[in-house]
């Protein structure tokens, strides 16, 4: 059994076997010693934290397997995307052009440097070691950090988001990229990546993107192909968002173009659709009709979250959890529990 | 012989033969019998002070006296961008630095702005092909300098004139392939055509209206950037030696310069004088050749002479009786006159 947990110090040597792995697609992920060793602090500072405003927090979550305790991903929840900086998206707006003169009657796409996701909580740092072999367990690491907003709202913003790798080459080359950050970084697009270590929240973003608007028409074709075009490897991720209520819309990354995903709390199925239920062990018959669950503690601290296969929750009003899972969430009979189908 | 005059109701006819051969590229000389006429109107009641400055469109033609047909055009409109919005891009600069990457990049920007309204315009020059000889271009264009040394207080403090951009021998434009055919669909010749028409109004409508980066047009277009047409650059030569110069504004469609100038920066400001046409001119030799004009705003006329004579005042300049009767001056009647050719810079 696979349980998703906060990161402890103790992961440290565990993600940075994970950071040598962690892909180009996921520029998130913290890759450098130090790197890791203040995400991790700064997660394990969050979760303590008596929260009345979201700000700075970002929470880190590890995907740990009961069997033998190992760390088979690991993935973050920011509270604002900003933290204590600006968060940049590109913005695509459309602009109308209509000339009666001429009969012409079109739409312009235009990019802007905004900063309308400062405030949106972010996900980030999604990181599975073998995603071809890995199963329910990386829908369980994606939607846990969700559940865990769900049982604190209060930690969180009121919209959700979440950037996908864009459109690279073999050979880390982004179309996107050279059309356009290129012009103002002057660098490759990894070295760039991995200069501002995947955030969009820095300063120099703002001292060195355009403060104009682009005007998509005069990107090359390429690079319009690439917008909000998702990396193959961020496939699954988007596949993930996508059931959990996360769609696409007028923003895309900065860098690579790369799509960037957005939903109300409302609209996300671990608010709109998670239920709190009492936990109640009991034997069942074997041939009840089960369901696969996502279920997590609803704690703040010691926060815990699991797939269980249960009986259907619509007309209970407690739950069957076995005692392996149980003992995974920390929980005893009449503890509270938040459970959304799978 | 030639002569440069104010433009004259009866010209119209001659005016329309011009226009006829200009072809492709002259947005402001159609042949166009009913826009011509107005034209011409406007122009003679310019001259006859009838309207007000800024209204004021100064037309003069080239006449051939011994052909009796005229051989040229050229204008100055008193200011340009006070009916309808005149667009030019502003070429500025922006400067993108981080000092935690190390990284400074300079991006050129183009603005589209309309901050030449206002200023007066030097336009609408034609030479008939069989004219293009000898002084006949430079007659054309520079009398009109004589005419504003003659006559500054009537025009704005700058004078502007637009140059045809660059293009390919087949008419492509580089710069409207890279930039306005995004946001207008339509053919270069089309769009200017529409502009010469009057119908700008399309150009608020569809040109971008946030500031662009040169840097993503693609290279072609980046290049021909506040270039001149082929045919031009001798044009642009006579422009810019006669103290108008480039200073960062192109046309919104093509990207030609516009050049500029302070009015008490011409060179005519500085180096034409008044002279007294001498009425016993000692025989000499024909020295280089002056432009010399009268001094009548209603009946404004210039010539080249190469009768000698000196930029200063008090002086007096023998012009023969074809010449004075070329000008519509007598003997003891003051002219304005300037070299035809800059001089040389010293090299000391």
């Amino acid at each position: 059994m696979f349980v998703v947990r906060p990161v402890e110090t103790k992961d440290i040597p565990a993600l940075a076997e994970l950071g040598k792995v962690a892909t180009r697609g996921v520029h998130t992920f913290p890759k450098t010693p130090s790197a890791i060793e203040r995400a991790v602090e700064r997660s394990i500072a969050s979760f303590a934290a008596q929260v009345e405003i979201p700000s700075e927090e970002s929470y880190f979550f590890v995907l740990e397997s009961s069997r033998d305790r190992s760390i088979a991903g690991a993935a973050a929840i920011s509270a604002t995307a900003g933290s204590a900086g600006t968060f940049f998206a590109f913005r695509n707006d459309v602009i109308h052009q209509v000339s009666r003169d001429l009969n012409i009657s079109h739409s312009v796409h235009v990019l802007t440097l905004c900063s309308d996701l400062t405030s949106c909580s972010q996900l980030s740092s999604f990181f599975v070691r073998d995603q071809q072999a890995a199963g329910q367990e990386t829908a369980l690491l994606s939607r846990a950090r969700l559940l865990f907003a769900a049982a604190a709202p209060h930690r969180f913003g009121e919209k959700f988001f979440a950037s996908l790798a864009g459109m690279t080459d073999a050979n880390g080359r982004s179309a996107f990229w050279e059309a356009l950050g290129r012009k103002f970084f002057q660098m490759d697009y990894l070295e760039a990546e991995r200069l501002v270590e995947g955030a969009r929240n820095r300063t120099l973003i703002v001292e060195l993107m355009p403060h104009y608007p682009i005007y998509v028409p005069l990107l090359p074709g390429e690079a319009q192909a690439a917008m909000g075009q998702v990396h193959p490897e961020g496939e699954l991720p988007f596949r993930m968002l996508s059931e959990e209520g996360f769609e696409p819309d007028e923003f895309i990354d900065i860098f690579d173009g790369g799509p960037i995903l957005r939903a109300h709390k409302h609209a996300l199925r671990s608010f709109s659709s998670s239920a709190r239920r009492e936990v109640a062990y009991m034997v069942t018959p074997d041939d009840t009709p089960k369901t696969s669950y996502l279920v997590c503690n609803a704690r703040e601290a010691g926060f815990r979250a699991v797939i269980a296969e249960c009986p259907r929750l619509e007309s209970a009003e407690s739950i069957v959890l076995s005692p392996e899972a149980m003992r995974c969430l920390d929980v005893v009979n009449g503890d509270a529990v938040l459970c959304v189908k799978l | 012989m030639l002569v440069v005059r104010a433009i004259q109701e009866r010209d119209l006819d001659g005016l329309m033969e011009l226009a006829r051969q200009t072809g492709d590229g002259m947005t402001t000389l159609k042949p166009d019998r009913k826009v011509l006429g107005k034209r011409v109107e406007v122009a003679c009641a310019s001259f006859a002070e009838q309207i007000a400055p800024p209204q004021r469109d100064y037309v003069f033609v080239m006449e051939d006296t011994e052909a009796g047909r005229l051989a040229g055009v050229c204008a100055i409109k008193s200011a340009v961008g006070l009916d309808e919005p005149f667009y030019n891009y502003r070429i500025g600069t922006l400067v993108h630095s981080s000092n935690e990457l190390k990284v400074f990049s300079r991006m050129e920007t183009l603005y589209l702005s309309n901050d030449l309204t206002g200023c007066s315009e030097l336009c609408s020059l034609f030479l008939h092909p069989e004219y293009r000889k000898g002084h006949n271009g430079r007659l054309l264009s520079k009398s009109r300098f004589l005419f504003i040394a003659q006559f500054p207080h009537l025009f704005e403090q700058k004078l502007i004139a637009e140059l045809r951009g660059f293009q390919h021998s087949d008419g492509r434009s580089p710069f409207w392939e890279g930039l306005g055919r995004h946001f207008f669909k339509i053919d270069f010749d089309r769009a200017d055509d529409m502009t010469g028409m009057g119908k700008k109004s399309f150009i608020a409508e569809l040109m971008p209206r946030h500031p662009l980066y040169v840097a993503y047009l693609p290279q072609e277009a980046q290049d021909v950037i506040g270039r001149v047409h082929v045919d031009t650059v001798p044009a642009r030569r006579l422009l810019e030696s006669e103290g108008m110069y480039y200073e960062g504004y192109v046309d919104i469609f093509d990207a030609g310069p516009v050049l500029q100038a302070r009015i008490s920066e011409l060179r005519s400001l500085r180096e034409s004088a008044l002279a007294l046409v001498d009425p016993a001119p000692a025989a000499s030799a024909a020295g280089e050749p002056f432009l010399v004009s009268s001094t009548v705003l209603q009946d404004f006329r210039v010539i080249v002479s190469h009768a000698g004579g000196g930029p200063n005042v008090s002086d007096r300049i023998g012009l023969s009786g074809a010449e004075q009767a070329l000008l519509a001056c007598a003997a003891g009647g003051p002219v304005r006159t300037m070299s035809l050719n800059p001089k040389k810079p010293n090299h000391a």
